[in-house]
C-alpha cells in the first residue's frame, strides 16, 4: 500500500492552490526555523479538551509535606476513560541529569487506559520509577519522567508560602517548574502499540496526542504540587498562584539528539505534517481576504510576537542572534505594513520572502495561520497516516533512474568529495542505545552507522543504477536489486517518497557542519513548544504549554489564543 | 514477559542489522517474523529454528537459475527465507503483472513458513497466491497457504506427510496469478490425517487482534538472546562518544 500525497483536489479546491515548492520548504535550515502554529499538536489537543470539556480530577492526591507520594488523575473524555499516575520521590541532587543515561528522576508517570485499581498502581510503582529498566503492559500508553528546575521550584514555593506571588521576571527567564527529559509511547517497554491506541482510543488517534497530553497533565500537576507544598509549609500564610501567572508556567523540555533520527526514519509522516502546514498557509494566502479586522489582528499578533521574542531568554549566542534578527524583521514588518496598503496576503509573504530571515518568515507564516481558524483547523484531522514504504519491483530501471533524477536532484547535487562532506556518522551507543554523532576522522564505529545519510545513499544508488542500465537497459527494478541487493532499502524509500508531495528533508546529514538542532526544532515546532533555548548543536531546552489553559479553565469560555504567550502584567493578574 | 508489536519489530530490525542484513532486508526480515508471531503462528519458534541459518552472509547469494515467460527457478544456496523470499516474491510479482500467472520454484531455502506474510502483501497488490512446501525430518510435514486477491489474511493448513521417503524439505513451490483465484488446502481432516491443522483467515485476524490488545508473550531467555544479538549494532561507549550526544 502506498501513501500518496494527501493534497488531493478536494483539499486544494477546484482551482488548485499554489503551494511552496519542496526545495524551499524542505530546506533543513528553514525546517529549523519553524515555530508553534495552531496546527501544532499541543494546540490541537487543547482545543479538543476545551471543546469537549474533559473532566479531569485528582482521584488520589497523597503527597507529604515535601511533595513526595502518589497522585492519580481520572480523565473522563466524551467517550473514554483514562488514568494518569504520578510517583514523586526524593532525588539526590547529584543524580539529577537530563540525559537519556540518567537512572533516577524527581517525577515518573504513566498514562493508562481505564481506571487503575490498587494492585495495578502497585505494579506501576514497581516499574514506572525505573523507566527504561522497568517493564509495562499494553494498558499503559505513555511513560515519562521529569526533573525539577530546582531554583525555580524552590523560589516559587518560598514565595507562595510567604503569601506572595513569584517574580514574573523570573518566570519569564525559566517558565516552568519541571523539565521532562523523555516521553515514551508507541509500544516501547511493553506499552500499547500506536495501532492499538489509534484504533481503540480515538481521543489520542493523532500523532503524539497521548504524549502531549502526558505533558499537559505534568504541567498541571507541577503547579498543584508547588501550591500543596507551600500550604503544608505555611498553612497560615500560603497563597495559591494567581490564574494569569499560573497559566504562564509551562513544562520544560530537554530534547537531545535522540529525536533527530525519528525525522529521517519516518519520512512519510514528516512529509504529511509539512504538507498540512503548507496547505494551511496556501489556503490563507490564496483564499484569505484582507479585511480591516484581520489586519488589526495581524498587528496585534506582530506586536505580541515582538514582545514574546524579547521575553525569550537564551544563553546561546546563535539563538540570541537569531532572535535579534527576528526582532529587526518584525520592526521592518511593522514599518512596511504602515506604509503599504495590503491587497492580499500573498503580497505580504512575497515581501517577507525577500526581506526577512527564515525565522522571521516562518513566524509571520504562523501568525497568518492564526488569522483564519476556519481555513486551517480542519486540517488537524489529516496528520495521521499509515506509514508503509513499498517497493515497486516492476518499475523499469530506466524509469527508476529518471525518478531519482527528478525527486532527488538535491542529493545528486551534493559533492561528497568536498572537505568534510562525509565526515559525520550517526550511531547508537552501547550506553542505553543513545543516538550519537561521531567524526569519522576521530572515532571508530562508522561501520555500525545508522543509514541516515539519505543524500549519500541516493547518490550511490544512482551511480550503480547508471552502470547497470548501461548493460541492461530494458530490465526492471527487481532485476536491478537481484544484482545489487544492498540498494533495496534506498530504492524502496525513493520510490515511496516520490509519491509524497514534499518528499525528503533536503540536507546532507553526513556533513561535518550538520546542525541536528534544525531537525529537533522542526519536530518540536510541530509538537508546539516555544522558547527554544539551544544548549549546543545537539540538544535544546524549550517550554511546552506555556500560556495554555489550566485544568480549572476547562468548562470556562475559551479563546484559542495562547500563541506567543507573554509575561502577565500586574494589572492582568 | 509481555512485549509489544512495535518493540518486537524494533528489536528484530537491530538483530538482523547486526547479522549484516542490508538496509531494506533487515526491516523485511523483522516484518516476516513479527507477522507470524502476531498472528498466532509461533514466529518466535520459527525464528529460533531459523537462527542457525539467518546469519548467512558467508553463503552464496540468492541466484536466479532459470527464467521463462511464466516460470522462475531460484536457488537460495541454504540461506534463510528471511532474506531471500522478499526478493523472490518481488521478482515474481513483476512477472505475474506482465503474464497474469507465474510458477516459482525455490530450492535450498530454509524457514519457508515466513512466506505467509508475503502472500498477504501479494493480495494487497491484486495478486492471488498459493504456496506449498514440505518441512522437517521424521516426521516430515507438508504445508499449504493460499490467499485471494484483496484478502487481509491467508488460509493455511499443515499435516504430516504420508510418505516421508519422497520428501523434498528445502523446496518451496509458489503460484501467483492476477487471473486465477488460487485457493487451496491440504486434503483430509484432523480425523483422517496425523498432525492435520487448518487456520482460517478469521483465526489469523482474531490472533492479530489479541496480540494488539494484550501484547505478546516471549520467554525471558529468548528476549535476552535477541537483545544480545542486537548489541552488534551498538558502538562502544567512550568519553569522546559521550560528547557526541550533546554532553554537558
Amino acid at each position: 500500500m502506498s501513501t500518496p500525497s494527501c493534497i488531493d483536489p478536494g483539499k486544494r479546491g477546484a482551482q488548485a492552490i499554489r503551494l511552496r515548492p519542496a526545495h524551499v520548504v524542505m530546506d533543513l535550515e528553514r525546517l529549523g526555523s519553524l515555530h508553534q502554529s495552531r496546527l501544532s499538536f499541543m494546540r490541537c489537543l487543547v482545543r479538543k479538551i476545551m471543546r469537549e470539556g474533559w473532566q479531569i480530577e485528582a482521584r488520589r492526591f497523597e503527597l507529604d509535606a515535601e511533595g513526595y507520594g502518589t497522585v492519580i488523575y481520572r480523565i473522563q473524555t466524551t467517550g473514554d476513560l483514562f488514568s494518569f499516575v504520578l510517583f514523586s520521590q526524593y532525588l539526590d541532587p547529584d543524580k539529577r541529569n537530563d540525559r537519556v543515561i540518567a537512572s533516577e528522576w524527581d517525577l515518573t508517570m504513566a498514562l493508562c487506559e481505564g481506571e487503575v485499581d490498587d494492585a495495578y498502581v502497585e505494579y506501576l510503582r514497581q516499574n514506572v520509577p525505573l523507566q527504561e529498566a522497568g517493564r509495562l503492559d499494553s494498558r499503559v500508553m505513555v511513560l515519562s519522567r521529569a526533573n525539577r528546575s530546582v531554583r525555580n521550584f524552590d523560589s516559587v514555593v518560598a514565595a507562595l508560602s510567604a503569601g506572595q506571588q513569584p517574580e514574573v521576571e523570573q518566570i519569564a527567564r525559566v517558565g516552568y517548574l519541571y523539565r521532562t527529559t523523555a516521553v515514551y509511547g508507541s509500544g516501547k517497554l511493553g506499552m500499547a502499540d500506536w495501532e492499538k491506541v489509534s484504533s481503540k482510543h480515538p481521543d489520542f488517534a493523532r500523532p503524539f496526542a497521548a504524549e502531549m497530553f502526558n505533558c499537559f497533565m505534568l504541567r498541571n500537576f507541577s503547579l498543584q504540587q508547588a501550591e500543596h507544598i507551600a500550604r503544608q509549609r505555611a498553612p497560615e500564610t500560603a497563597v495559591a498562584l494567581q490564574p494569569q501567572l499560573k497559566r504562564y508556567f509551562g513544562i520544560g523540555n530537554s530534547t537531545g539528539l535522540g529525536m533527530a533520527p525519528y525525522l529521517i526514519n519516518h519520512p512519510q509522516l514528516i512529509s504529511r505534517w509539512i504538507e498540512m502546514r503548507e496547505l494551511a498557509l496556501a489556503r490563507v494566502r490564496g483564499l484569505g481576504q484582507v479585511t480591516v479586522e484581520r489586519l488589526a489582528r495581524l498587528q496585534v499578533l506582530v506586536e505580541r510576537g515582538t514582545l514574546h521574542i524579547q521575553q525569550t531568554v537564551t544563553e546561546d549566542d546563535w539563538q540570541t542572534g537569531n532572535n535579534r534578527v527576528v526582532l529587526e524583521d518584525f520592526a521592518a514588518l511593522q514599518d512596511w505594513l504602515a506604509s503599504h496598503p495590503l491587497h492580499s496576503w500573498e503580497q505580504l509573504t512575497n515581501w517577507a520572502e525577500q526581506q526577512l530571515s527564515l525565522q522571521g518568515q516562518e513566524l509571520l507564516n504562523c501568525i497568518l495561520l492564526e488569522l483564519y481558524p476556519e481555513l486551517v483547523d480542519s486540517l488537524e484531522d489529516s496528520f495521521s497516516l499509515v506509514e508503509s514504504l513499498e517497493l515497486q519491483p516492476q518499475m523499469p530501471a530506466a524509469e527508476l533512474q529518471a525518478l531519482i533524477e527528478r525527486h532527488y536532484a538535491w542529493a545528486l547535487a551534493i559533492d561528497f568529495t568536498a572537505d568534510g562532506a562525509s565526515e559525520t556518522f550517526w550511531y547508537r551507543s552501547e550506553e542505553k542505545q543513545e543516538p550519537r554523532l561521531g567524526n569519522c576522522n576521530l572515532e571508530s564505529g562508522r561501520d555500525k552507522q545508522m543509514p541516515l545519510g539519505i543524500g549519500y545513499l541516493a547518490q550511490q544508488c544512482h551511480r550503480q543504477l547508471g552502470a547497470y542500465l548501461a548493460e541492461h537497459p530494458a530490465q526492471c527494478t527487481a532485476s536491478f536489486l537481484l544484482r545489487h541487493p544492498e540498494q533495496r532499502g534506498i530504492v524502496r524509500r525513493m520510490q515511496s517518497m516520490a509519491k509524497t508531495h514534499y518528499g525528503e528533508i533536503q540536507a546532507n546529514l553526513l556533513d561535518r557542519e550538520v546542525l541536528p538542532m534544525h531537525l529537533l526544532r522542526c519536530k518540536l515546532a510541530f509538537f508546539g513548544v516555544s522558547k527554544f533555548d539551544p544548549r549546543s548543536r545537539l540538544w535544546v531546552r524549550n517550554t511546552m504549554f506555556q500560556g495554555a489553559p489550566l485544568l480549572e479553565d476547562i468548562g470556562q469560555p475559551f479563546e484559542d489564543d495562547w500563541f506567543l504567550p507573554l509575561a502577565p502584567t500586574a494589572e492582568k493578574r | 514477559m509481555l512485549i509489544s508489536s512495535n518493540e518486537l519489530t524494533s528489536l528484530l530490525k537491530r538483530v538482523f542489522e547486526g547479522m549484516g542484513y542490508p538496509v531494506g532486508y533487515y526491516e523485511d526480515a523483522a516484518g516476516l517474523v513479527k507477522w507470524l508471531q502476531v498472528h498466532g503462528e509461533q514466529g518466535f519458534g520459527e525464528l529460533q529454528r531459523a537462527l542457525p541459518y539467518v546469519a548467512d552472509s558467508q553463503r552464496p547469494a540468492l541466484e536466479l537459475l532459470a527464467e521463462e515467460s511464466q516460470a522462475l527457478l531460484f536457488d537460495c544456496h541454504g540461506r534463510s527465507g528471511l532474506n531471500c523470499l522478499p526478493s523472490i516474491v518481488e521478482l515474481a510479482q513483476t512477472k505475474v503483472l506482465e503474464q497474469g500467472c507465474v510458477n516459482v520454484k525455490v530450492r535450498n531455502c530454509h524457514n519457508r513458513k515466513f512466506i505467509l506474510k508475503l502472500l498477504v502483501d501479494c493480495a494487497r497488490q491484486g495478486i492471488s497466491g498459493l504456496a506449498y512446501w514440505q518441512n522437517g525430518k521424521q516426521p516430515v510435514s507438508e504445508h499449504v497457504a493460499s490467499i485471494a486477491v484483496g484478502a487481509r489474511y491467508p488460509s493455511y493448513s499443515e499435516a504430516l506427510l504420508v510418505d516421508p521417503a519422497t520428501a523434498d524439505t528445502q523446496t518451496l513451490t509458489l503460484l501467483l496469478s492476477t487471473r486465477i483465484d488460487l485457493q487451496g488446502q491440504l486434503h483430509g481432516s484432523a480425523g483422517q490425517r496425523s498432525g492435520y491443522r487448518q487456520v482460517s483467515p478469521e483465526q489469523f485476524a482474531r490472533a492479530g487482534e489479541g496480540a494488539l490488545e494484550g501484547g505478546m508473550d516471549i520467554s525471558i531467555e529468548l528476549w535476552q538472546q535477541l537483545n544480545q544479538l542486537a548489541e552488534a549494532v551498538l558502538v562502544e561507549n567512550s568519553e569522546q562518544s559521550r560528547s557526541g550526544a550533546g554532553g554537558r
